[in-house]
């Protein structure tokens, strides 16, 4: 799928979660639609630096090396500047510009020499001849992770544990269940069938709960569900 | 009843309101008779939550700015378009 396809299907961008803030207000985000269309210097060094910040996290976080999020961030921005006159206001803007900069850590993951990745399989949940599940349990200890964590030591561990995952897994995680596109959304992102979509995602939340065990079983490990 | 492998295969669907009742009712008593299944469902939970939440902190979330270099680069690019 090509860049100007994905973006311009804003069905598949649309109604997604906030994951940008801090950017223009509406009215100063027409102007720079505007001014961008008009190819204005001016309107895409106000892009650059209005949404930098939220392009380079989406990078950072799909890409997992900062040397690629900063080509990512440069290819982002002039995908952005050349498809303007493709933003038909289905979405808003920043939705927009969030899917674009998905498209192109996808367009950089699929050029980018694979790199060597861990099997999940022993980490998915197994069951015996009748169907029921066997507890496997995961050989990681809690003293791996020390005796006491606070909110952003478990957070850093979640994010190590999830950038462990294969890309297939890892992308769709992400987007599910971080960046809050809907499970349809996904599958149009990322050209499968909504039901592998779903498989993958039961596989990757399963192997992320079995790399977390040693965490979860913590007593001060608090997670409101 | 519901093995614990028809169960897994439903969890996806089940956890997201996407069962159908009857289904949705298959799943609900599995759990309540299964409690290998039912822990397995509640710590799944908390990763969920413990995913949703990863991103939230000063190294996950959005940056301030980004380093004046990289803008320049990005407007220094555009030109040469």
């Amino acid at each position: 799928m090509t860049l100007v396809q994905e973006t311009s299907n804003e069905s598949a961008l649309s109604d997604v979660p906030d994951v940008m803030c801090n950017v223009p207000t509406v009215d100063a985000e027409e102007q720079l639609v505007h001014s961008l269309g008009i190819g204005e210097d001016s309107g895409f060094e106000t892009l650059v630096r209005s949404y930098g910040p939220q392009v380079m996290a989406i990078a950072r976080r799909y890409l997992r090396s900062e040397a690629d999020a900063a080509d990512c961030f440069q290819d982002t921005f002039i995908a952005i500047f050349e498809g303007i006159n493709s933003f038909q206001r289905k979405s808003s803007f920043r939705s927009w510009v969030s899917g674009i900069t998905i498209n192109q850590c996808l367009m950089a993951l699929r050029k980018r020499q694979r790199r060597r990745e861990e099997s999940i399989e022993h980490m998915l949940p197994m069951f015996n001849e009748r169907g029921s599940r066997i507890d496997v349990a995961s050989p990681r200890q809690k003293s791996e992770f020390g005796e006491a964590l606070d909110a952003e030591q478990l957070r850093r561990i979640v994010r190590e544990h999830i950038e462990r995952l294969p890309d297939k897994y890892r992308l769709v995680l992400l987007l599910r269940d971080i960046d809050g596109y809907s499970t349809r959304e996904t599958a149009s992102i990322l050209g499968i069938e909504v039901n592998a979509v779903k498989t993958r995602l039961h596989r990757a939340r399963s192997a992320l709960k079995y790399m977390l065990e040693p965490v979860l079983e913590q007593k001060f490990c608090h997670v409101d569900v | 009843m519901l093995t614990c492998k028809q169960f897994d295969e439903f969890m996806i669907d089940y956890l997201e309101g996407g069962l159908p009742v009857w289904q949705k009712y298959m799943c609900w008593l599995h759990i309540k008779m299964c409690r290998e299944c039912a822990y397995f469902v509640q710590e799944y939970r908390k990763v969920v939550a413990l995913g949703k939440n990863a991103f939230d902190s000063p190294d996950g979330a959005v940056p301030d700015s980004v380093p004046e270099e990289l803008v320049k680069a990005a407007m220094a690019f555009r030109k040469t378009r």
